[in-house]
């Protein structure tokens, strides 16, 4: 089969020495970053791309040191979240639930360990379908137009808007907002500055990592002052880090299902996390609620949400590789992140960069296995320093996310910036306006209006060319569909969260 | 320990917040008003990405103003107090950062942070020292990235 040869070219590629090692470092750091109370996936990318790009790697070693960022991310976020109770983002929430209540009752370790191995099982599982669908769907997509492309790129905008929690309205602005800030500075097209007020530093517009780190970490480092003594972790008991044979019996069809359902939402742009945990645990509740104790820490009540989780990370990379358009605010940051490297994702990434995208699949499966080999010896180290101070690890955070704004252009107007993005950042956390809508329109807005006024262009100003093949329809049709599911779904009484 | 003293519901708030989008939108509008279009082979132009912009954020601003369902609960001043402490340090920094150096200005901001956090004074400031000499031995040395030495040391 010719993915298989193309996936052991992979292999060769990812088991380099230097890719190793950089798949090894990613995943670590990334759990350790990951891990610190408020961080989550979404900072701990945005902060360590700027040392990434200072690494100065080829374009795939990079990928790999980040992707394993983005694995080990995850992974630490379970780690504070099923000992501390402190979800750093919202598909965590799900896992806290049982997670919580077994560390309550002494066996925070068991569900540290079931939570590596349902994330390694989902890992799996959607690695494989990324290898087989990812392909086809490259090659269906090389027909895409600009007009394509615009509706496709209003269906990832209007599905986040409106899965990213609470209201439709309030997705909606922010997106508006990421998409503002992407005009910001000099307009390709017509070489006319906007919004620039003659600032020669607004002229090359707004950096990602920038106004990233402002709105996720700094604002999480501003907020957190609100409660200084909580979320401390009191050297918490958690048992061995294992599960017995009976639990792993108990919990393999649970990770199937699991898995399934999280790959296949993590392709659909939205939330694709926060809905696969949640359609996942509510799946086995249903299935198995009668024989469990979902809720009061059932072992499956983790297994199900991890897998999951795990699954969808893996299943948006699907869309992010082949089509360049990103469903989420954790995998936007990594469509900056490879713009920068000189990578352009898209159909043609596939036949044009084999080597990239099949060095980083089967890299992705090593992270995997380092993840599950890193995360149950270690977890005794990792929540020793989640037991240091508020005091020293906050600042520590706040440090790190500094040198990364500076390293960006080695300007100290970037720290300013930053600190106006932390304070917006903290006023739309109060006003409860969802944060990952700025970053997929501060990305993607280029991208979005490029398109657009290319079909335009084409069409010498005739607007119907943007629903004039059945694709864009098709697309069109879905970012409806997914403005008005969660009112829908409200209606029938599940919690659209 | 939470230290929000308000929970009750705070149309105010809401309303005041949604006045400042309006204004927001209408302060974009008018601004990408003035961006000519350049090319007949444009037909689109700079200025419709902005309007649209715009429109939502207008749309968001009006709906909070007119019917607001935001609960906001403010932290008491005392802590509010401590948040703006630790933005205007953080903008401290990025001024003092070109003159006085990366290891001198990294110490005194991480050091404000943590006092800000509660933490002991002596033992804040040499943790604050010890992680800013670590992020520059990281930096410098390893990755070969520059940071500022401080242009007050190298006359």
């Amino acid at each position: 089969m010719d993915a298989l040869t193309h996936l052991i070219s992979g292999f060769a590629i990812a088991l380099q020495p230097l890719n190793l090692g950089l798949a090894f470092v990613g995943v670590f750091v990334g759990t350790f970053v990951g891990m610190l109370p408020g961080i989550g996936p979404i900072n701990a990318i945005a902060i360590l791309i700027p040392v990434t790009f200072a690494a100065g790697l080829p374009p795939e070693s990079a990928l790999i040191l980040l992707t394993g960022i983005y694995y080990g991310s995850q992974y630490g976020n379970s780690i504070s979240t099923i000992l501390l109770n402190v979800p750093g983002t919202a598909s965590a929430v799900v896992t806290a639930i049982d997670g919580h209540a077994m560390t309550k009752a002494g066996r925070g370790g068991p569900a540290l360990a079931m939570s590596a191995i349902a994330s390694f099982f989902g890992g799996t599982v959607s690695i494989f379908a990324l290898v087989l669908f990812a392909p086809v769907l490259a090659g269906w997509a090389i027909r895409f137009g600009p007009a394509e492309y615009f509706a496709l790129m209003v269906f990832a905008f209007s599905a986040l808007s409106s899965f990213s929690g609470g209201s439709l309205m309030r997705g909606l602005a922010a997106t508006a907002f990421g998409l503002f800030l992407a005009t910001v500075g000099l307009d390709p097209n017509s070489a006319i500055p906007r919004f620039t007020f003659g600032s020669l530093q607004l002229l090359d517009g707004m950096d990602f990592v920038v106004v990233t780190i402002g709105l996720f970490a700094v604002s999480e480092v501003i907020q957190l002052l609100e409660d200084t003594e909580g979320g401390q972790a009191a050297a918490v008991g958690y048992g061995r880090v294992m599960i017995s044979a009976k639990e792993f019996a108990e919990t393999g069809w649970t990770m199937v299902r699991g898995s399934v359902i999280g790959f296949l939402v993590g392709v659909l742009p939205g939330a694709g996390g926060t809905i696969a945990s949640f359609l996942a645990y509510s799946t086995e509740e249903r299935i198995n609620g009668a024989n469990g104790t979902f809720g009061e820490g059932d072992i499956r009540g983790v297994a199900a949400p991890e897998a999951a989780n795990n699954a969808a990370a893996n299943g948006a990379m699907i869309p992010l590789l082949t089509l360049g358009v990103p469903g989420s605010g954790t995998t936007a940051v990594l469509l900056g992140a490879m713009l920068g490297l000189g990578v352009t994702p898209g159909p043609l990434l596939i036949t044009e960069q084999p080597d990239l995208f099949w060095g980083l699949a089967a890299s992705m499966y090593i992270g995997n296995i380092f993840l599950l080999m890193l995360n149950l010896p270690l977890v005794g180290f990792f929540v020793k320093a989640l037991t240091l101070p508020r005091w020293f690890l906050i600042p520590g955070v706040a440090a790190l996310a500094f040198v990364a704004v500076y390293a960006v252009n080695g300007s100290s107007f970037d720290l300013v910036m930053m600190t106006g993005f932390g304070v917006v950042g903290y006023l739309m956390r109060k006003f409860s306006f969802p944060l990952a809508p700025v970053i997929l329109g501060l990305v993607l807005g280029p991208l979005m209006e490029k398109s657009l006024r290319r079909a335009m262009a084409l069409s010498g100003g005739d607007w119907r060319i943007l629903f004039d093949s059945p694709i864009a329809i098709t697309l069109w049709v879905l970012a409806l569909a997914s403005l008005l599911a969660p009112a829908l779904i409200a209606r029938k009484g599940v919690p659209a969260e | 320990m939470n230290q929000t003293t308000e929970t009750s519901p705070r149309p105010l708030s809401a309303r005041i917040g949604g006045g400042i989008l309006l204004t927001a939108a209408i302060a974009i509008a008018v601004e990408a008003s003035t961006f000519e279009v350049a090319f007949l082979t444009d037909p689109v132009g700079p200025k419709a990405l902005p309007l649209l912009v715009a429109a939502i954020l207008a749309a968001g601003g009006l709906a909070q103003l007119f019917r607001p369902d935001i609960d906001v609960a403010w932290p008491e001043s005392a802590v509010l107090t401590r948040m703006a402490g630790a933005a205007g340090s953080f903008v401290g920094y990025a001024v003092v950062l070109p003159y006085v150096g990366f290891f001198l200005s990294t110490t005194a901001v991480v050091t404000a942070l943590s006092l800000l956090y509660g933490g002991p004074p002596l033992k804040g400031t040499l943790a604050a020292a010890a992680l800013s000499g670590a992020l520059w031995l990281l930096f410098v040395s390893v990755l070969g990235l520059p940071l500022p030495i401080g242009d007050l040391w190298m006359r």
